[in-house]
């Protein structure tokens, strides 16, 4: 059987979501494989959030947010920007591939680039192999 | 008499013991009319197989109080551990070794073999050295907090715990209450001066000494992390405070957070890198980032570094 990965999305509620949202009144295809979670703003992932989601099983994490000086929140996506290089550096130390981890920027209008992110996070994981992949094979 | 109670030693250094004996004058009352202690190896004679040896399997007397220090490193551990639970109606986790692995679980971040062999085969050791595999009780494949393996009814940390605290948390007991322990930061309990953060860029190591003026009290010290140590009170749990501070900013050294992460299931070292980053602090100028999990390795945490596979051979 084909390995189908988990990705877990956190889209920010004034862009990528309505980006997500676009695509899918557009009907435009996109991978099955990601899991779509609204947060108010892409600057409110903890890092804990996506540990916590690779630790439980998922094999991707995506954070989508708005284009940098588009925010909501002013400065909210300077913040995931910040984060996000110390997030896929740290994934390192707790055993998980950089490849993991992604961000991105869709502004509500671009449901184009929201499928594109999709499409490529699934392929790149689906290079990369289930979660603790190793592991697994030996039990 | 008081409550019988059974203090065990896992993979512990007997620091957390020495704490107890640290509790001071209220000692006395603990050990001769709160408590009634039937078993501990490390303060009196009490053996596992019998007085002579005589017994098959490891016995400790029924208690109704468990204090346990240490993790969980090898298979007599995980034995003498279950043996306690099996006995007494109350398990404590004493210390941060207990709680979270401690110093020991440091050796959760490298290759278990690999530091078996640099132990006791490296070119520095005598010809025919090796690997002790009878007499000395296998290791487990990591070093294991205590409620990894069993349940832990009350977990008090701390490198080592505070004595007050330890106090309280037997004189709850005894009374049917719930202790109470600190649930803040180890900043929640720092008198530091904050004057504002964003002066500094990067964390320094502690090579030279913090800015203060000798003599004067510690709340007119400025707080370390704003002086650009990597101090770790901000994902340490309180409990160290003693007289007026936590122990080690009261001797002007920034915390190492050995009381480990505030919340049980922290992760100190995401925490910290979060709260420097989030500052706007250069997370790659900490030096040896893994180390901020010496006291808190446990729980999966802490692991060897994965080395990485060229891509394309992943599948």
């Amino acid at each position: 059987m084909s390995f189908e990965p988990k990705i877990i999305a956190f889209c920010c509620n004034w862009c990528s979501y309505a980006a997500a949202d676009l695509a899918g009144i557009h009907r435009m295809q996109y991978p099955h494989n990601v899991r779509i979670i609204r947060l108010m703003c892409s600057g409110m992932v903890h890092p804990e959030f996506v540990m916590d989601a690779l630790s439980q099983g998922a094999d991707g994490v995506m954070v989508l947010g708005c284009h940098l000086g588009e925010c909501h929140y002013r400065d909210g996506n300077y913040r995931a920007m910040d984060r996000s290089d110390m997030v896929a550096e740290l994934l390192e130390d707790f055993g998980y591939e950089q490849e993991r981890f992604s961000l991105t920027w869709v502004s509500s209008q671009e449901p184009d680039k929201f499928v594109k992110a999709v499409t490529e996070m699934t392929a790149s994981i689906k290079e990369l192999g289930p979660v603790n992949g190793e592991q697994a094979e030996v039990v | 008499m008081g409550v019988t109670t059974a203090l065990e030693w896992l993979g512990s250094c007997s620091g957390c013991e020495i704490a107890i004996l640290n509790i001071g004058e209220d000692l006395v009352s603990l050990i001769t009319e709160t408590l009634n202690i039937v078993h501990a190896p490390i303060l009196m004679d009490h053996k596992y197989f019998g007085q002579c040896g005589e017994g098959v399997t490891l016995e400790i007397p029924e208690a109704v109080v468990g204090i346990v220090t240490g993790g969980v490193n090898n298979r007599e551990h995980l034995e003498v551990l279950q043996e306690m639970r099996k006995k007494c109606k109350v398990l404590l986790a004493l210390g941060t070794c207990a709680t979270h692995g401690g110093i020991p679980a440091l050796m959760n971040g490298q290759d278990q073999l690999e530091s078996w062999e640099g132990i006791f085969s490296t070119v520095s050791t005598d010809p025919g050295a090796e690997i002790p595999n009878v007499e000395v009780p296998p290791p487990l494949d990591r070093v294991y907090a205590c409620d990894e393996k069993v349940k832990i009814d009350m977990q008090l940390p701390g490198c080592p715990p505070n004595p007050e605290l330890i106090g309280e948390v037997i004189v709850a007991l005894a009374e049917g209450r719930v202790p109470v322990l600190p649930g803040k930061s180890v900043c929640d309990t720092c008198p530091t001066k904050r004057e504002g953060k964003g002066m500094v860029d990067k964390v320094k190591r502690f090579i030279n000494n913090v800015e203060f003026k000798p003599g004067t009290p510690i709340d007119e010290m400025r707080c370390l992390l704003e002086q650009g140590y990597m101090c770790m009170g901000p994902v340490t749990v309180a409990g160290c405070a003693k007289r007026g501070g936590p122990s080690c900013i009261s001797a002007r050294v920034p915390c190492r957070g050995c009381f480990g992460p505030v919340r049980r299931d922290g992760n100190q070292l995401l925490d910290m890198m979060n709260g420097l980053v989030s500052n706007g602090l250069d997370f790659k100028s900490v030096v040896d980032r893994r180390s901020v999990l010496r006291f808190s390795g446990a729980h999966g945490r802490l692991r060897p570094v994965k080395k990485r596979v060229a891509r394309g051979k992943v599948k």
